[in-house]
């Protein structure tokens, strides 16, 4: 390691480590979800520190940037006070949970880290030769070539797989979108506007006065119903203010 | 003569400390004047589009308006909702502005110059995928809305981050597919070697014509560089699709609750990343810092040097411009019409593109001439034919007013007479004692009786 | 840089395999073309010719003995086997998928997106057809299983692992009744069959890190070979084998088991117990004979107790069940451990006899369930054991079925079960496992018990108020039922060809 290296990485270990622990800790989902973030971009350029730059790139992108990002979207539209019940359904499973949990850490650790004591290193200059996104070029196009297409049929699933959990069809009519709303709205026979309101008119600021639809004709409509139909008196309909 | 020196990727890592430092700083200088004026443009360019000044007061022409405008509201009381959750709260436009900041660092604006006797590249770095490096950083700007939206701990701040959440993630597809035509066409995902690979175009032989291929992708990749630009609009919130922040249904959406220097570096992460997303599109598709084309014809040295800072600064200037023209044309979309588009149109399109973009690269490098000439004709035939053949739907002629009118049903609400005399009305026949009464649908007045 | 160039691909070895994802991807594109009422049929037939067609390129191709794709796909005798027995068993699942002459729709649900109990549920589950997705998304599955046991490296072991399971996870949430049970299924597996993947794919990369590369030719050439610590090797082994284990449904990795067999649709059932198992043990036995053969003397003991655990636990709980479902299920677990006994043979014989029980029981296993989607009342299908009281003065010649069926499972001479218990027991002994052979006889005696209750209480119980009906099986769940039941009694009476023909194919290429 350069020393540059070292430094990074000492720097971005803390994140990394803080950010797992407290993804599981965290008791509000989202939370949980920004400690997860942190770590993923740690490990993002840990990936860039071991010559990995696409990688890590790939990481940040992908993991950090669009399935962390549907995972807050998705819990956003949950609502932040659905926080998980603390009943427990098997009793002591999570002391259970925990110890077996923190014992195959230690194991697999120490056991990876004793493994690495003498270990050879293949080489990444070699590996990285003609640049790194074409040495990862390379392998997928030639060595694992069946195994990256393959990954099609992956996707295709999933993509069928979303449909066919998620999607309802709707028949025609059962729900009316935004633009059949509107179309029906302006539809000939349907008045899209608010009603006439009573009483506005230079002559007469009686609630009683109906007003007048455009052609020229009263309507019933802009009286409220409660009010009494009655004929106006001359004075009443007579022009405001005009009287001296 | 001089010639632009391009960068190699092994350029870059080799500068002393200081000169890392100054470039860091310069990058930061930028981003902040950019912003500054950038703000003041916008204005500017807004109220001259609708014909009205703009602003005038303080300083020549009002550019220190934002300067002004800045120092007031970071006097402002800095509010904390009660509802809000705090540490994220106060994060939030932090992360925006880094991100912003961050994704400039491996813009390249010029050349290999000399500075202080060190021979370096007019960029703060670069690496192998640094296109991608830009992309993680847009990416993770949304985060700051997001996370705005979500901490501000209210319905309208909540909708917007949503929102923003839903729109990045559906317009991050179309610009990771646009770039990757341009990853095809540059063989290099490192910004100095793009803007190299556009330096000149590349020769083609067509039916044995032997033409130049424009350099730019912007020309040669058209379809990508129309589509990156609108994700571009679209990774940027900005009109006409800044849903997250729609004034006129979420208030002011995901920077509603915020305040003073937050609210600030909202408005600065803003701007910053649209000079970010300007200075991509230029990189990608316009030739980065190189002049334009008749430039270099007449003035062989425009390419080297410091000059190429000035290239890089007006093709910035000019994509800032589309950004303000589009805001003060377009309406606000529609938030399902926009998301729509975004994966039925833009998607479908670039994807078809890029797979006709490899299909003619297999035609001119694995393919000999003559079979290729075969093949390109009968495209050509076969694109002439499907025209030609086509179905053509008539339009029936659209129905004047008055049939439409006569079509209503009855019950319909009355319309109307067209030629409607508007009585006068009382109080202005004592106000001003004899007038014509107005009249409103008929013919002007030499043109009556 | 120089050209980059295809490594090159025999086409017609991994013929089968691209049918088979091309006609999946064409039924997805079905889905989207076709009107509703013509895709039942479509769907069936093309997913049936696809099937057979693959079938007929396995017999064309059977001499082919082949490293291809970069090394990547191993055709040679057993992945040609396992590739056919996957495909025949297929057929079969296939014809219980397409059924729908028991219940109306078939045995699936139209819309999985509608909440269960709500009122267009309620309208959906009497008058809508099933969903038609599910042929494509068998043909994927049944396509992953097929490259699964082909694999010769790791990381196409693991890519394929996801292409089969993923379409099971879906498919078993997507039952037409008891939909929340079914949808608890699904999550079950799906979680748990991640974790498992996850594992699977820790695994490789710590093998990675002793080896230098995921091709089981270099695997075993580092096993001899390499310096590195062996550390690397027996984690990245072991968590290799959780991730298959799993699938195979092996204790103490077989808890999600009884709940998904019980939830899931009855016909995807079948399928899961009996291609999965040919899958799962396709890929077991190619990573530890041919990767991580110079290490078998280190993994047998913990192989070993497994399977002694997987046939106790299975063996033990099945007597406590009272779910007809359940009770195939812990069945399917105590077979896991037989075929572990097999597998764990380490020879040739072993490699045979694990293919042959494989068969076998897959033919069995796929009978029984079809037996289950028959007996049904108004709620649909009728599992709870007591239910079952009586059936066979009411239906002999299904009783009869069953019974014939359960004492293949049990291993009574003159049926499939007992010349593949046979022959995976004797390949034990003779590799001198004899303590797994004890251990298998006495679980087999102990299981016998939970089978022949269902078969006293079918026979000799007077039917009830409570006891269903057997519907009448139409066409596609007879057909299956016919070829189940024939292929059992065929392998326990003459099993000869079959075992020449597993014998013959027993030589992995490396």
């Amino acid at each position: 390691m350069s020393t540059g290296e070292a430094v990074t990485f000492w720097i971005l270990v803390w994140p990394a480590l803080v950010g797992a622990i407290g993804m599981v800790l965290a008791r509000n989902a989202i939370h949980s979800a920004l400690w997860l973030v942190l770590t993923m971009l740690s490990i993002g350029v840990f990936y860039v520190l071991q010559s990995a730059p696409f990688i890590g790139m790939a990481q940040i992108i992908v993991y950090t940037g669009a399935i962390m990002m549907l995972f807050l979207f998705v819990l956003m539209l949950v609502g932040r006070d659905a926080s998980d019940s603390l009943i427990e359904t098997l009793r002591g499973q999570r002391v259970a949970a925990v110890l077996l949990g923190i014992g195959f850490a230690a194991m697999v650790g120490t056991g990876v880290y004793r493994a690495m004591d003498n270990v050879t290193p293949a080489g990444l200059e070699q590996a990285n030769a003609q640049g790194n996104v074409e040495g990862i070029a390379r392998l997928l196009f030639t060595k694992y070539v069946f195994a990256f297409e393959v990954t099609s049929a992956l996707l295709i699933t999933a993509a069928v797989g979303a449909m066919v959990l998620a999607h309802k069809e709707r028949r025609k009519g059962e729900k009316r979108g935004q633009p059949e709303t509107m179309r029906a709205r302006f539809y000939p026979g349907n008045y899209p506007g608010p009603k006439p309101g009573p009483g506005v008119y230079a002559t007469s600021d009686s609630v009683a006065t109906p007003g007048r639809l455009p052609d020229g004709t009263l309507t019933d409509r802009s009286i409220s119903k409660i009010l009494p139909v009655r004929e106006l008196t001359s004075s009443e309909s007579a022009p405001k203010g005009t009287e001296k | 003569m001089i010639v632009a020196q391009d960068p190699t990727l092994q350029d870059f890592g080799h500068d002393p400390w200081w000169l890392i430092i100054a470039k860091i700083v310069a990058i930061f200088v930028f981003g902040l004047v950019m912003t500054l004026l950038g703000v003041w443009f916008e204005r500017r360019v807004v109220a001259r589009m609708a014909v009205r000044p703009g602003l005038n007061q303080a300083g020549p022409f009002g550019l220190l308006q934002t300067l002004a405008d800045g120092l007031k509201g970071a006097f402002k009381e800095d509010i904390m909702p009660r509802t809000a959750d705090k540490v994220v709260f106060f994060f939030a436009p932090t992360i925006a502005v880094i991100c912003g900041f961050t994704a400039l660092s491996v813009i390249p604006f010029g050349p290999m110059v000399s500075i202080f006797g060190h021979k370096t590249a007019l960029q703060v770095t670069d690496v192998p995928v640094s296109v991608l490096l830009v992309f993680a950083c847009s990416g993770m700007a949304v985060y700051g809305i997001v996370l705005g939206g979500w901490a501000s701990g209210s319905t309208y701040p909540l909708l917007g981050g949503l929102r923003s959440s839903a729109q990045m993630i559906s317009y991050e597809v179309s610009m990771g597919l646009s770039i990757v035509a341009v990853f095809m066409t540059a063989g290099s995902a490192s910004t100095s070697q793009i803007v190299a690979a556009q330096r000149s175009g590349q020769p083609i032989s067509f039916f044995g014509l032997d033409l130049t291929a424009p350099g730019w992708y912007a020309i040669l990749l058209i379809p990508s560089f129309l589509i990156f630009c609108i994700a571009a609009v679209g990774e940027t919130n900005r009109a006409p699709f800044d849903l997250p922040e729609a004034e006129s249904e979420l208030v002011a959406g995901y920077m509603t609750e915020y305040s003073s220097l937050k609210f600030l570096l909202f408005m600065m992460s803003e701007y910053v990343a649209m000079v970010g997303m300007s200075a991509m599109v230029t990189t990608l598709f316009l030739g980065g810092w190189r002049a334009p084309a008749p430039i270099t014809t007449f003035w062989a040295g425009a390419n080297s040097g410091w000059w190429p800072l000035l290239w890089i600064t007006a093709k910035i200037v000019i994509m800032l411009f589309v950004f303000v023209w589009l805001r003060a044309t377009l309406p606000r979309m529609r938030y399902d019409t926009f998301m729509r588009l975004g994966w039925r149109v833009l998607l479908p399109i670039n994807l078809v593109w890029i797979l006709v973009l490899a299909a003619i690269k297999v035609l001119r490098e694995d393919v000999d001439s003559t079979s290729r000439n075969l093949i390109l004709a009968g495209a050509i035939v076969a694109a002439l034919l499907a025209a030609l053949l086509w179905p053509s739907k008539k339009k029936p002629p659209a129905p004047t007013l008055e049939e439409l009118a006569k079509s209503r049903p009855a019950g319909s609400f009355p319309l109307p007479p067209m030629d409607l005399q508007v009585p006068p009305s009382p109080r202005a026949r004592r106000a001003v004692a004899e007038r014509e009464p107005a009249n409103v649908g008929a013919a002007p007045e030499g043109e009556q009786e | 840089m120089e050209d980059l160039s295809l490594p090159k691909i025999d086409y017609a070895a991994v013929a089968p395999m691209l049918i088979l994802f091309g006609v999946a991807c064409v039924g997805v594109l079905f889905e989207g073309v076709l009107p509703k009422a013509a895709r039942r049929v479509t769907q069936l037939v093309l997913a049936l010719l696809g099937l057979v067609a693959a079938l007929s390129v396995i017999v064309w191709q059977s001499d082919t003995r082949v490293l291809t794709a970069g090394g990547a796909v191993a055709i040679d005798g057993p992945t040609l086997f396992l590739q056919g027995a996957i495909i025949v068993l297929g057929i079969m699942a296939l014809l219980l998928i397409g059924d729908r002459a028991m219940e109306h729709g078939g045995a699936f649900v139209a819309q999985a997106a509608i909440t269960v109990g709500s009122e267009a549920d309620r309208k959906q589950a009497v008058k809508e057809q099933g969903a038609t997705e599910v042929y494509p998304l068998t043909v994927f599955a049944i396509a992953g299983m097929l490259l699964f046991v082909a694999a010769n490296d790791l990381l196409t072991m693991f890519v394929a692992l996801e292409v089969f399971s993923l379409p099971l996870y879906l498919l078993c949430a997507l039952a037409r009744r008891r939909r929340l049970l079914s949808q608890e299924a699904a999550l079950k597996y799906f979680l748990l069959g991640a974790y498992a993947s996850a594992f699977f794919l820790f695994g490789v990369a710590l093998v990675y890190g002793f080896a230098g590369g995921v091709e089981f030719g270099t695997i075993h050439d580092s096993v001899t070979e390499s310096t590195q610590s062996t550390v690397l090797l027996y984690a990245g082994l072991a968590m290799i084998a959780i991730g298959l284990l799993f699938k195979a449904a092996a204790a103490p990795f077989h808890v999600w088991t009884p709940d998904v067999y019980q939830g899931a649709p009855t016909p995807i059932t079948g399928l899961m117990a009996a291609c999965t198992k040919v899958a799962a043990f396709g890929g077991l036995l190619r990573v530890l004979y041919v990767g991580f053969d110079g290490v078998a003397w280190d993994y047998t003991p913990i192989l070993g107790v497994v399977a002694v655990l997987t046939m106790l636990i299975g063996a033990v709980l099945a007597v406590t069940q009272t779910d007809i479902k359940r009770l195939l299920a812990y069945s399917s677990i105590a077979n896991a451990g037989y075929l572990l006994v097999g597998v764990l043979a380490l020879s040739k014989d072993g490699l045979s006899s694990t293919m042959f029980y494989l068969v076998a029981y897959g033919f069995t296993v796929i009978a029984a369930f079809g037996v289950v989607t028959l007996v049904r009342d108004a709620d649909g299908e009728a599992t709870h054991l007591s239910r079952w009281a009586g059936l066979g003065r009411r239906s002999p010649l299904y009783a009869g079925i069953f019974t014939f069926i359960l004492l293949a499972f049990a291993g009574i001479p003159l049926t499939s079960g007992f010349i593949a218990k046979f022959a995976v027991f004797g390949a034990a002994l003779d590799s001198g496992e004899a303590w797994l052979v004890v251990f298998g006889v006495v679980t087999s005696m102990l299981l016998a018990f939970p089978y022949l209750r269902v078969v006293v209480m079918m026979w000799l119980s007077e039917p009830g108020e409570s006891t269903p009906t057997v519907s009448i099986p139409g066409g596609l769940t007879a057909a299956a039922l016919v070829i189940g039941v024939v292929a059992t009694l065929v392998l326990g009476v003459a099993p000869a060809p079959l075992l020449d023909l597993t014998t013959s194919a027993a030589d992995f290429v490396r």
